[in-house]
């Protein structure tokens, strides 16, 4: 071969390479140029195959959003969320080569350009997906049957605690995200949800085929939300709102829908018992 | 419809036969043993949480066939350090998952703390031969298992190679004990974009090394007066890659061969018939040894 021009070492290739791919487009025009002088010149321009790699990059990391957040998508339209998800990588780009993660901190980062603005409600929606997200690839645990409940010396009851499904995920919101997530699914028409529907409480449950996100009463998610952080029965009615002739009710639901994984007692050391993984965020 | 025999259970080898990639809309129908494919392959990635339908459907799917485990996010040849946390990962699913083969790419992928979560192509140089032989030798050490490495379709050539890629593929060879995964659409792909000589390709690799094969279609893109060519894996294969699959056959011999289609995947019927055509490639083989 003949004498190249341009020969760094390879960390300067890659630190070249890097500039080049990186979010910043107005800078990495520059790089581009700087990563063309390394690359053999056989009549197609050079600039013309980084720009390859530059495309690659941004659709990988724009489709793994996409993937993450379709409803969000479909609702501020595909253009405005490229141009959304694009700001998005400068202040968060990828920091692993699973492009799972790459998503992560989408709904605080919408939470930080929306609030305040009439579009505060997608950064709920947002956390309303990845919720989804987190939910869906949870490990599922087998439901245990409310016999052990039933079998438990009333007052013994009071003191029990309920083991949740690690995938179960609670949402709350001033908006009526779950009505626009119901609205927005690939086989629904996308009508428009009317804002005065007010706020909703989601429960994303994992199930054998996908995921049931549930529209709970307030009273009831905060029960589920008490419970979910270790309290007891006795202590979650406390603190939430459920009146107590609706806690049947709520515990037939939590049984129906597979989420009770462990009927038990009260930590020793009367520390709350908060289940890793639960991500409750309260009413607003 | 194929029976869960005890040559297909977890850990079994996989055979010189064609293979498919698990893809979501065919979950249902590989999981009960329907398609009649030898082997399965997988993104390693997908497979790093403790839940979700795609880790269901891989688990049901292995009760009827081996399976490859194919990484696309460690970056072994990027300067910085490996991730170690994601090696971790790839561990543990290899452990759950007990593949017959496991493999990852000749790239690098991050730099800066940034993830570019793609296949970057390293110049084929002598620092970076060493380099990705240290890092191939430190996932083989890691894993406890030898690895297959790919070799990329690129869209450019460094002014800094001093090596062809056969030269380069097989010093990493020879320096870690890793095996080669031979993309047959990668050499097409780069025998269009960058003047590679894929016939010299396939006559120079280390045969030994070569333990699994991929045969994928690709995009076609006009730049000017110029073809560039995509690799997308989201058409059927093409007759020239046909062409040089059976070339390479000729000289290896039957080899595992995976029929890869990740983009508009389409009908399992499609990706069943692609693998057909590679078995009677190999089988053809066969024939004329004996």
């Amino acid at each position: 071969m003949n004498s190249p021009p341009d020969v760094p070492a390879l960390a300067e290739l890659q630190a070249r390479f890097a500039a080049a791919l990186g979010a910043d487009l107005a800078r990495s025009d520059d790089h581009s140029a700087a990563l063309a002088g390394c690359i053999v010149d056989d009549g197609l321009a050079p600039e013309a195959r980084v720009q390859v790699y530059r495309n690659n990059v941004r659709a990988t990391f724009e489709g793994a959003l996409a993937r993450t957040y379709p409803v969000l998508r479909r609702r501020v339209g595909v253009a405005h969320f490229a141009s959304l998800v694009e700001d998005y990588r400068r202040d968060h780009p990828s920091r692993s080569g699973d492009l799972h993660w790459t998503g992560r901190h989408f709904p605080e980062w919408m939470a930080s350009r929306m609030t305040g603005t009439d579009y505060a409600w997608l950064a709920d929606l947002a956390g309303l997906e990845w919720a989804c997200e987190e939910a869906l690839l949870a490990v599922r645990s087998p439901p245990a049957s409310a016999d052990g409940l039933a079998r438990l010396a009333p007052e013994a009851l009071a003191n029990t605690t309920l083991g949740l499904q690690p995938g179960l995920r609670l949402v709350g919101s001033a908006f009526p995200v779950w009505s626009v997530w119901q609205a927005n699914q690939p086989d629904s028409a996308g009508d428009a949800v009317d804002p005065s529907l007010g706020a909703q409480y989601v429960a994303v449950v994992p199930g054998d085929d996908g995921l049931v996100l549930h529209s709970l009463p307030v009273e009831r998610f905060d029960f589920v939300r008490q419970l979910a952080a270790g309290r007891t029965l006795e202590q979650a009615l406390d603190a939430s709102r459920l009146p107590v002739e609706l806690l049947g009710e709520a515990l037939a639901w939590l049984f129906g829908s597979g989420l009770v994984t462990q009927v038990g007692a009260p930590p020793q050391d009367g520390a709350g018992r908060v289940q890793a993984g639960i991500g409750a965020r309260g009413p607003t | 419809m194929r029976d869960a025999g005890t040559n297909r259970l977890p850990g079994a080898p996989i055979p010189a036969r064609a293979g498919i990639g698990l893809r979501s809309p065919h979950h249902e129908d590989v999981a009960t043993g329907q398609p009649d494919v030898a082997w399965l392959e997988v993104h390693t990635e997908n497979y790093f949480h403790d839940g979700g339908p795609q880790l269901r459907a891989l688990e049901r799917a292995r009760a009827h066939y081996p399976l490859s485990l194919h990484g696309v996010g460690l970056g072994l040849g990027s300067v910085e350090p490996l991730d170690r946390g994601h090696l971790a990962r790839v561990k543990r699913a290899v452990d759950r998952l007990e593949p017959a083969l496991v493999s990852e790419h000749a790239c690098w992928g991050h730099a800066g703390g940034e993830h570019f979560n793609d296949l970057l192509p390293l110049p084929y140089t002598e620092e970076a031969v060493e380099l990705l032989a240290t890092r191939v030798r430190q996932v083989q050490e890691f894993l406890g298992r030898q690895i297959l490495v790919e070799n990329l379709s690129s869209y450019f050539a460094y002014s800094a190679s001093r090596l062809t890629e056969w030269e380069f593929l097989a010093a990493v060879v020879e320096r870690s004990g890793c095996g080669l995964l031979l993309d047959v659409n990668n050499l097409y792909v780069n025998s269009v974009n960058l003047g590679l000589d894929a016939a010299r390709f396939i006559a120079e690799v280390p045969a030994e090394a070569v333990q699994e094969i991929h045969l994928a279609g690709h995009r076609r893109n006009r730049i000017g007066a110029r073809d560039l060519l995509i690799d997308d894996h989201g058409s059927a294969v093409c007759a020239e890659v046909w062409s040089l699959y059976q070339r390479a056959i000729e000289r290896l011999g039957p080899v595992p061969t995976l029929i890869e289609w990740d983009a508009d995947v389409p009908a399992l019927e499609v990706l069943v018939a692609e693998a057909r055509k590679a078995d009677t490639v190999m089988e053809r083989s066969r024939e004329l040894a004996a």
